[in-house]
């Protein structure tokens, strides 16, 4: 019965499929025009171009150079033009607008760090800009939780390293450091998202991760500046904006329902069964499948019309299912709640804005309020989904931590759904 | 086949139905008339499960409903007052569709649906969308979505309203050749003439109660011998009651400022109450002898006409 209830509501799109298809216009749509505002289209790669910001080391230890380093190493250096500078001088630049950012490295930061005290690497973002200080400020997060990761899992090594970094110890305790710190990386390689030195070892895979335009994960030098990768303002935005418009396609599924009520056709189900809740779930299915399609079209169209490739197509696919799941199990938590369609569509859109706009879908979270970002769009599984998303295009993000997080919420809003519809039933159909 | 015991219904403080009795047998059309809110919706709601009777039993085939409403669905089909379709499918498919939702196999449910395409004189315009279809095609459609499993109860609520006559007759006819095969029927509507060509018994309701129940001439021996006169005539302020040994020879069904309807009580000779009415004491320009009808009945119960 579920495949008849299914296949009837496709065809009932298929037949009229307009407002369907704004939902899933609307986000490519609004990514073209955001995509070209801020730099993409201009240029036969759509690029954002290389991303300008200043280090600044007040440090001075070889672990700051290090990062410093990476800054503009191997791939990094098709994204980023960093520019090292005094405090004044980058505060100065930033002001002129001739930078996105600043990275300021404080003094004392490898010892306290190797000490195993807590450090804070600082950026300072150019306010006028929107995308470049949002990438730059994603990319420090990648950096500060490969430290975090090494932190944890080498701990044990850090007073040697610190002796090392102090001059103290001899060039022979220094090599069998390294190579004994090699030694455990290597085993730990895959258990470490992201390994900060993994970032500079394995370039060639990360590189592809910027999404715009090879499909390996190594490129060759003689391809290198045509495959070359390179930042994509539109693979950025439309992970988001899908984000969005998902929840409404998925409202528009759910909402459904509500037709299937005014239309009597719920009714007529009724005259036949006694059980209500498979024609429920026949729609909450359709709402998954028709949203899952809308996913297929919105980040796989787009990256056909905007000329990119998804790094990690699998991650992302796997991840926007559990999108899907989430999207669906919330819509249909709020039909079960709102009995009217234009209420429960009001409602909806209301909620799909404010779960985008709070979780950086429309725009990057760093945009808000710091106690918004910090303490509540963290919270949110639009957040989870852009977020890892765009982690995606860099980096093997934990992408299967949000999924599950996404999947477990779908079913915790699907069940409790069941709960009030079977409430609701109980209480008679109407 | 059905019957329903003494069902009540209330939505707050309104009493939709009240303590409400009848029964269908094998392969008999029942006829619920009565006005609009009168109960006739409330009361096929109640009979296919999609309300709760607040108190009151319904047996179907003998069996309790709410024992097993599973069980009495699959027995029944039901064919809502609303058009209860999806206008963005063709008739076939929203027949095809209803039949899987009833439980028949794709292929039986294909079959059926081009049995009964044929059968509502549907199959040119099969492949079209409901939408396009006249208000009698999908009136038609409709009906048949209620068929595809076979159903031995057949419930329709106001199967024909808001159709031209010939579309109306259409579906009396396929109705009729229903009952011929079998099905048993329970049939709301408010048009009297259909009842009393379709129906066998019938059951009046008002005000969420039944009035009065039978075959069409038990109804109408309500009403005397049969002879319902209705007098037009400028009566002045003049009143029935005040007239010499009116009462104790007519029953007055309805009465407005220019109008009188009358039954005749007992067994009279028609021309002896001709002459009796063109004796009353008013200014008389018309006087005329019908068959009673439902309404007559409906009228003599109620005081009002079935369509106020």
């Amino acid at each position: 019965m579920l495949r008849a209830l299914i296949s009837k509501d496709l065809r009932r799109v298929w037949r009229n499929p307009m407002p369907w298809l704004l939902n899933l216009a609307l986000p490519i749509l609004i990514v073209a025009i955001i995509g070209i505002v801020f730099g993409g289209g201009g240029g036969n790669d759509n690029s954002l171009g290389r991303i300008k910001f200043a280090v600044v080391d007040e440090d001075k230890s070889p672990l700051a150079d290090f990062l410093r380093g990476a800054a503009n190493q191997g791939k990094a250096g098709q994204y980023l033009e960093p520019v090292f500078l005094e405090r004044a001088a980058a505060e100065e630049q930033l002001k002129e607008d001739k930078l996105s950012a600043v990275l300021v490295i404080p003094a004392g930061f490898a010892s306290n760090y190797l000490g195993g005290r807590k450090v804070q690497l600082e950026l300072v973002k150019n306010p006028a800009e929107q995308i470049h200080p949002a990438v730059l400020e994603e990319l420090l997060e990648v950096v500060v939780s490969g430290l975090n990761a090494i932190s944890r899992n080498f701990k044990a090594e850090f007073p040697a390293w610190r002796e090392v970094i102090q001059g103290n110890g001899d060039y022979h305790d220094a090599a069998r450091l390294i190579e004994r710190t090699g030694d455990k990386l290597q085993a730990a390689r895959q258990y470490l998202f992201p390994p900060l030195v993994g970032y500079t070892n394995s370039a060639g895979e990360a590189a592809p991760a910027a999404g715009a335009g090879s499909n390996s994960g190594a490129s060759t030098s003689g391809t290198k500046d045509k495959a070359a990768p390179k930042f994509n303002v539109f693979a950025y935005l439309l992970p988001g904006m899908a984000g969005m418009f998902l929840l409404m396609l998925a409202s528009q599924g759910m909402t459904d329902l509500h037709r299937e009520l005014s239309r009597r056709t719920f009714e007529r189900y009724h005259t036949l069964h006694e059980r209500l809740l498979p024609f429920v779930a026949g729609k909450a299915l359709f709402t998954a499948v028709i949203v899952s399609m809308g996913a297929a079209i919105i980040l796989g169209g787009g990256q056909w019309l905007f000329g990119f490739r998804w790094p990690r197509p699998l991650e992302l696919g796997l991840l926007t299912l559990a999108y899907v799941c989430f999207a669906t199990g919330l819509m249909t938590l709020s039909v079960a709640f709102v009995s009217d369609e234009h209420r429960a569509a009001t409602l909806n859109n209301v909620l799909s804005m404010i779960l985008s706009m709070a979780g950086g879908c429309m725009f990057p979270t760093e945009q808000l309020p710091a106690v918004m970002r910090e303490y509540f769009s963290r919270l949110l599984p639009t957040y989870w989904f852009a977020t890892t998303a765009r982690e995606l295009l860099w980096w093997q993000a934990p992408w299967h931590i949000a999924a599950a997080k996404l999947v477990g919420l779908g079913a915790v809003l699907l069940g409790l759904a069941v709960f009030v519809f079977k409430r609701r039933f109980q209480k008679g159909a109407r | 086949m059905l019957k329903v015991s003494a069902v009540s219904k209330a939505f707050g403080t309104i009493r939709a139905v009240e303590g409400v009795s009848f029964h269908v047998s094998e392969g008999e059309i029942y006829g619920l008339i009565g006005p609009n809110g009168a109960g006739k919706t409330t009361t096929i709601s109640m009979v296919c499960g999609l309300l709760r009777p607040d108190a009151g039993e319904i047996y179907v085939q003998g069996k309790l409903f709410s024992a097993n409403p599973g069980e009495a669905k699959r027995l029944m089909g039901v064919t809502p007052q609303d058009l209860a379709l999806y206008e963005e499918l063709t008739g076939r498919e929203n027949l095809e569709f209803w039949g899987r939702i009833a439980g028949l196999k794709a292929a039986e449910a294909r079959a059926r649906a081009g049995e009964l395409l044929e059968a509502l004189s549907l199959s040119d315009r099969a492949k079209d969308t409901v939408k396009t279809y006249s208000g009698g095609m999908k009136r038609r459609i409709n009906l048949g979505c209620a068929l595809l499993h076979r159903p031995r109860l057949l419930l329709l609520d106001e199967p024909t309203v808001g159709i031209d006559p010939q579309a109306r007759a259409r579906i009396l006819e396929f109705i009729s050749g229903l009952r011929a095969s079998g099905t048993s029927i329970l049939y709301t509507t408010h048009y009297l003439e259909e009842a009393e060509t379709l129906c066998q018994r019938i059951g009046i309701i008002d005000y969420g109660k039944v009035l009065a129940e039978g075959t069409l001439s038990q109804l109408q021996e309500r009403l005397g011998e049969g002879l319902v006169f209705t007098v037009e005539a400028d009566f002045g302020g003049s009143v029935p009651a005040e007239w010499d040994g009116f009462a104790a020879h007519f029953r007055v069904l309805q009465k407005s400022d220019s109008q009188l309807v009358v039954a005749a009580l007992g067994r009279r000779d028609p021309s002896d109450c001709l002459k009796e009415l063109l004796e009353l004491p008013v200014r008389l320009q018309n006087v005329s002898l019908k068959r009673p009808s439902l309404n007559d009945v409906f009228l003599q119960l109620t005081g009002r006409q079935l369509r106020e």
